[in-house]
């Protein structure tokens, strides 16, 4: 008896002497008849070999098969991510909080349309004539507006006719100025007390008004500067501020006694408001 | 007796083989998934079949992102996996191991000795490996310790089989010997299983090149106030500006790849610290990483030596983590204790702070995404943004598409 095993290794004929040894084998190996080679062409089962390249030839045609289709499909995903699922990513921006309504919005894009700080105007800043027009609110609406900056702002106090600023107004700001955290503007609402004609008092609240950004600009040197700092000068022809404004925090509160005075509606209004605002336009 | 311990052999590298195309194909699996240029949870189990984990701490993770876990990166997006070479070899495990254990009287001594020698090729690849996670990974991700296992029992296997025969031998049997040349031929369609998986990989991969440069770019490349850190190279080659929070391990995984593809000391970085606190960042709802403002400060304090901080913020991450969370000054006092007490007063300062905040600003003029890390490369006149995807995976291959300087040797 001899039969071909191809594959590793060709079986010689099995010597006589193996018969045992052949007859166990074919116990050992489960009894399969040999058909690795073609068989006796009675027997259908197939040899070990047979089963082993079967089995391998199968794994990994199929795994191959798999890679392709797993690599094909990433791709058609990378290339159609709208089937993928898609991670939505915030986007860094300054920042925006609560008081940012549309109202208060929409009165500070007017402000920075009209007092230069957008566009390409040259001119800086702007006076009460141009905030009547471009707010077009009453002055309570627009004082309201700004209410919600009670914490975030602080009242720079002056002196009656006068527009420089003591220690404390200078350490406010910096305070103040320095407290940025991601918003994008500060604005400057200098306002004069009724003491005065309203063209006197307009060009005293527009005086105070640059104090304010003189000293930002000696003390920061910021190239930035024009591009976030908003000035207004009301004089005391808009948007007076009524007494409780005393409340808010206020550069005299800081100052020495000798500055102390008895907060009222006057001086109230002998001040720069100042203030970042953290709206996104 | 032989021919049971054969079978037995057989049985065990047979079962070996199966657990090892097992895990394999899940290794395989995950790193295809990832080819869509998509965030997917990794599986890491050495239960077949249990749930992916998203978990950043996932060992598997960080094996399939580091550099260790595919080949020919430069070449190919992402490279190619190694575990695809696990597949084609543990197939081929299969049938062998199957016939063996069917016919272990009739097998050839050549057989034998096949199956012996090719055992050890997943055995030399596994230690090899073994000892990567060991000394540069420093984690061992269950999928792989998987495929280790299965080579162990292959080699057990294996070299059972060979001394089984032998010892039949010796004992006079009458197993046939077998042709040296299928000796050899089995020796090469081992190969071939093992490569061919790898190669329909590659030819099946699509070109990513239009993807590389669809992520944007700043749109102001620089910062008005100088408060950008530069961050000292040995070969500084091509300009970037990297955005990164010292508390972010997807930043410290980031540079350590950058270490690793030799890339990092190539490059002419510019640092923009974006921490993801809130206590410092308003564009960060909850702080994802108590403590990261305080330690942006100290390697804004850093100065000149602002890189050593940053790498020991990233080295010493979880030792530092638990101290922003508890909030106070502890964070900042073991920051002193490491660089002096300068550096205390210095995270206190109002200049610092503006500094930071200067930071953030130039973050938010760009509209960059709220993510850490990011990287802008200097193509002509602007800094193009890499996509995340190209940061991990894609890193060598994007680099070698847009930067070849830097990855060139």
């Amino acid at each position: 008896m001899s039969e071909k095993h191809e594959g590793l290794g060709t079986e010689p004929t099995l010597p006589a002497s193996s018969d045992q040894f052949s007859a166990r084998a074919q116990l050992e190996d489960g009894g399969a008849k040999r058909s690795d080679g073609g068989g006796d062409g009675q027997s259908r089962k197939p040899g070990p070999m047979v089963v082993g390249a079967a089995a391998f030839f199968a794994i990994l045609f199929g795994l191959t098969f798999w890679v392709h289709a797993s690599v094909h499909a990433a791709g058609e995903r990378a290339a159609h991510p709208e089937q993928a699922a898609e991670q939505k990513v915030a986007v860094a921006d300054n920042s925006e909080v609560g008081y940012c309504t549309p109202a208060f919005k929409g009165v500070l894009q007017r402000v920075l349309n009209s007092c230069g700080l957008v566009g390409s105007e040259a001119r800086r800043g702007c006076q009460p004539a141009d905030v009547k027009t471009f707010a077009s609110i009453s002055d309570d609406d627009f004082n309201a507006l700004f209410t919600p900056l009670k914490d975030r702002g602080a009242v720079i106090l002056f002196d009656e006719g006068k527009d420089d600023l003591d220690d404390g107004a200078k350490k406010l700001l910096e305070e103040k100025w320095q407290d940025r955290r991601g918003a994008r503007y500060f604005f400057v609402v200098a306002r004069a007390s009724k003491t005065g004609t309203p063209d006197a008092n307009r060009a005293l609240s527009h005086r105070r008004a640059n104090s304010v950004m003189l000293d930002l600009q000696n003390t920061y040197h910021d190239p930035d500067l024009d591009k976030q700092v908003g000035l207004l000068w009301l004089g005391n022809e808009f948007a007076q501020l009524s007494k409780d404004y005393c409340e808010w925090p206020s550069s005299r509160e800081q100052a020495t006694s000798s500055k102390k005075e008895k907060c009222s509606a006057e001086t109230i209004n002998r001040s720069a408001f100042v203030s970042w605002v953290d709206c996104r336009l | 007796m032989r021919t049971r311990d054969i079978r037995f052999a057989a049985a065990l590298a047979l079962f070996g083989a199966v657990l090892g195309l097992l895990f394999a194909t899940y290794s395989t699996s995950d790193y295809a998934a990832h080819l869509d240029r998509q965030v997917h949870a990794i599986h890491c189990s050495f239960i077949p079949g249990a749930d992916p984990s998203s978990d950043d701490a996932n060992p598997c993770k960080a094996a399939l992102f580091s550099p260790y876990s595919a080949i020919f990166r430069q070449t190919y997006w992402g490279g190619i996996p190694i575990s695809l070479g696990a597949l084609g070899c543990f197939s081929f495990f299969v049938g062998l191991a199957l016939y063996l254990a069917i016919a272990p009287a009739r097998a050839s001594r050549r057989a034998l000795e096949l199956f012996a020698l090719t055992a050890l090729a997943p055995l030399g690849a596994s230690i090899v490996m073994f000892t990567i996670s060991l000394t540069q990974l420093h984690a061992f991700c269950k999928l792989c310790v998987g495929i280790y296992t299965s080579s162990i029992l292959i080699a057990i296997g294996g070299v059972l089989a060979l001394r089984a025969s032998m010892k039949e031998k010796k004992d006079g049997g009458a197993r046939p010997r077998g042709k040296l040349p299928v000796l050899a031929g089995g020796v090469v369609a081992f190969g071939v299983a093992s490569l061919l998986p790898a190669m329909v990989y590659a030819w099946s991969l699509p070109d990513y090149r239009p993807y590389l440069t669809s992520c944007g770019a700043l749109a102001h490349t620089t910062e008005s106030h100088g408060a950008l850190l530069k961050i000292p190279t040995t070969q500084p080659k091509r300009q970037v500006i990297l955005f990164e929070d010292p508390f972010c391990p997807i930043c410290k995984t980031f540079h350590e790849r950058l270490v690793a593809e030799n890339i990092l000391e190539k490059l002419d970085i510019t640092l923009s610290l974006f921490p993801l606190d809130h206590d410092c960042n308003w564009m960060v709802e909850n702080s994802l990483h108590p403590g990261a403002c305080t330690l942006s400060k100290a390697v804004i304090c850093g100065k000149d030596r602002a890189r050593q901080v940053l790498e020991w913020a990233y080295d010493n991450q979880e030792e530092l983590r638990p101290l922003g969370k508890q909030g106070g000054s502890a964070l900042k006092d073991r920051i002193s204790k490491q660089f002096g007490g300068d550096m205390g007063a210095c995270i206190d300062d109002k200049a610092t702070t503006t500094k930071l905040n200067q930071e953030l600003l130039f973050a938010a003029d760009n509209h960059i995404p709220v993510s850490t890390p990011q990287l802008y490369l200097k193509e002509g006149d602007k800094l193009a943004r890499v996509c995340d995807e190209d940061t991990d995976l894609g890193l060598k291959y994007a680099m070698g598409q847009l930067a070849p300087e830097v990855v060139s040797p």
